[in-house]
């Protein structure tokens, strides 16, 4: 295992792709310790700002509260990153396999077009999760988000595929213009589902819907059954039973296409 | 002027802030193929409460406050004859029957024009809501042409747009640190950094933050080394910590600004200034920091990053 832990808090973002397991798994603890970073527009070494211990392995474990620490496991197709701390931007950007769990919370663009993998975030998460990055068609194409607290605004902007499950309320536009892919949220503010072609968004709470989007059914999906048997698993719960309640199904955008679905549950009146 | 015969101001107070909007451009003046001038034009205001431009308007839509995303993703789904549900509608503080009626007229138009302001592009959805204006103008034109603008403030920022497009690629929230331009606003835009004191200083031209700006920004502005080069005393040459006075563009100092409509103009100075103006300023700047020596160490070995 490498463990990293922080000496100071940079002044300024530092960027760090080479924080990955592919780049670590086979170098030595001085290779690794020569790791470049750019602190603002200067190129700075691994070892400016942390302190190294082990080497050749795809096992990395970082201490300290690493907000400023962008680009954390870009692009990883394999291994594991521990963050026992707060993490920063694009954590976990364009990877392909892989596990990162953070303990504290993440900032924005969390899986920023993901393929593949798992990405855990033990806190609250900021905006554009799993979100396409700005002039890009697609965002998350596969893996895992699953995120304890709350998120921000635009979380799966541009999905195709994959889950992202959030425990908590999220902000503005969830799944705006997305193609495909599951959302499980636990509450939203305005506009979910904004432009969404495909793909399903469940709320667990009730929250606003757009005028574009049109009441189905109420039902419990029988796919729900195996998404929740998925996430428990990892600590999610979905309610599915039939006596517990039902979703209401809303199909939408109109804006765009009719084939989005929203399903929002409804707990079944206590009598 | 010479072809839009159908005028949607969105989110705007043209008659107060553009005051010379409508008689020179966009409603009175007889054009080539709008010969009646303001009888032949019809003009749509849509704002979140009555102002002066109302006056000019012939029909004019009161949305509640935040609700101008729905509005115009309802009307992209009437556009295309698609269902909306009338109640959640009704929520937006207009209905649907209006809708429907701005539509129509929308599609009969010969040639339209939805002009934004920053009623819509600096509240509630922010980027969205231009992003939806664009959405419904682009698809508009399946049936009749439609077109966009929208409208700005502050002297030559359209001017600032430009040329960072012409350098760079992209309009705004640029980030050269790599040596090359990435664009992500929300990362790399002015406001973001400010607020996560993301910078360790700044250099500002042509701007007033200081007035502007939420309190964590103009917090972090005074906390790091921040340079700014005005003409006048300013809110945020006060917390500065260098202030370049320089001469007034247009005044004192020639230069060119871009209009609304992205059409370069000339300036030429009817004063002389014992300042320098900013390009001066920004060139010999430039000189020095050219002289200074490199920042990228010269041995480093290579590793692969993935």
């Amino acid at each position: 295992m490498i463990t990293l832990t922080l000496k100071e808090q940079p002044r300024v973002p530092l960027e760090a792709e080479a924080i990955s397991p592919d780049v670590m798994a086979k170098l030595r603890h001085d290779e690794i310790r020569a790791v470049p970073m750019f602190l603002g527009k200067r190129q700075r070494r691994l070892d400016d700002f942390f302190e190294v211990e082990g080497e050749a392995s795809e096992d990395l474990e970082i201490r300290g509260d690493v907000g400023k620490v962008k680009w954390i496991g870009r692009g990883m197709t394999r291994g594991r990153i521990r963050v026992a701390g707060n993490a920063g931007m694009h954590l976990g950007a364009y990877m392909k396999g892989g596990t990162i769990d953070v303990s504290g919370n993440a900032a924005d663009w969390v899986g920023g077009e993901m393929s593949g993998g798992l990405i855990r975030i033990g806190g609250n998460a900021g905006g554009q999760v799993g979100a396409a990055y700005r002039g890009s068609l697609t965002g998350m194409q596969g893996g895992t988000i699953l995120i304890e607290g709350s998120a921000g605004l635009e979380v799966g902007m541009r999905m195709k595929r994959g889950i992202i499950a959030v425990k908590g309320s999220v902000r503005d536009f969830p799944g705006l213009q997305m193609k495909g892919g599951t959302i499980i949220l636990g509450g939203a503010e305005l506009r979910t589902g904004a432009w969404m072609i495909r793909g399903t968004i469940l709320s667990l709470r009730p929250i606003p819907l757009l005028p574009t989007f049109a009441y189905n059914c109420n039902y419990n999906p029988s796919f729900l059954r195996l998404y929740a048997k998925h996430l428990q698993i990892q600590g999610f719960s979905i309610p599915h039973e039939e006596g517990d309640g039902a979703y209401l199904l809303y199909s939408g955008d109109a804006a765009v296409s009719q084939k989005g679905e929203i399903l929002i549950w409804q707990p079944r009146a206590s009598s | 002027m010479n072809r839009a015969d159908f005028i949607i101001y969105w989110g705007g107070n043209p008659a107060d802030c553009h005051p010379r909007h409508f008689t020179k451009y966009t409603l009175t003046p007889k054009g080539k193929h709008v010969p009646m001038g303001r009888k032949g034009r019809t003009m749509v205001l849509v704002d979140v409460r009555e102002t002066p431009s109302v006056r000019a308007a012939d029909i004019f839509l009161q949305v509640r406050p935040g609700k101008d995303f729905e509005v115009i993703t309802t009307l992209r789904a009437l556009v295309k004859n698609q269902p909306v549900d009338q109640a959640r509608v009704a929520e937006t503080g207009l209905t649907l029957a209006q809708l429907q009626d701005l539509v129509g007229r929308m599609k009969n138009a010969r040639f339209g024009v939805i002009f934004f302001g920053m009623g819509l592009s600096m509240t509630r959805g922010k980027h969205m809501n231009s992003a939806a204006v664009l959405a419904l103008v682009a698809e508009l034109n399946a049936f009749t042409k439609f077109v966009c603008m929208p409208m700005r403030g502050h002297g030559n920022v359209t001017g600032a747009d430009v040329v960072m497009r012409w350098t760079t690629g992209f309009p705004f929230g640029v980030n050269l640190c790599r040596g090359y331009p990435r664009f992500n606003p929300g990362e790399f835009s002015t406001v973001d950094l400010l607020v996560r004191g993301d910078n360790d200083a700044a250099l500002i031209l042509g701007a007033d933050p200081g007035a502007t700006m939420p309190q964590p920004a103009i917090d972090h502005l005074a906390r790091i080394p921040t340079i700014v080069l005005d003409p006048k005393v300013t809110r945020t040459s006060r917390l500065a910590r260098v202030h370049i006075t320089t001469a007034a563009m247009g005044i004192s100092a020639p230069g060119t600004v871009y209009r609304m409509d992205e059409i370069p103009l000339p300036l030429r100075p009817i004063l002389q200034s014992p300042y320098p103006t900013d390009e001066v300023v920004i060139r010999r700047i430039h000189e020095q920091v050219k002289a200074k020596p490199a920042w990228l160490p010269a041995s480093f070995k290579k590793v692969p990053c993935a």
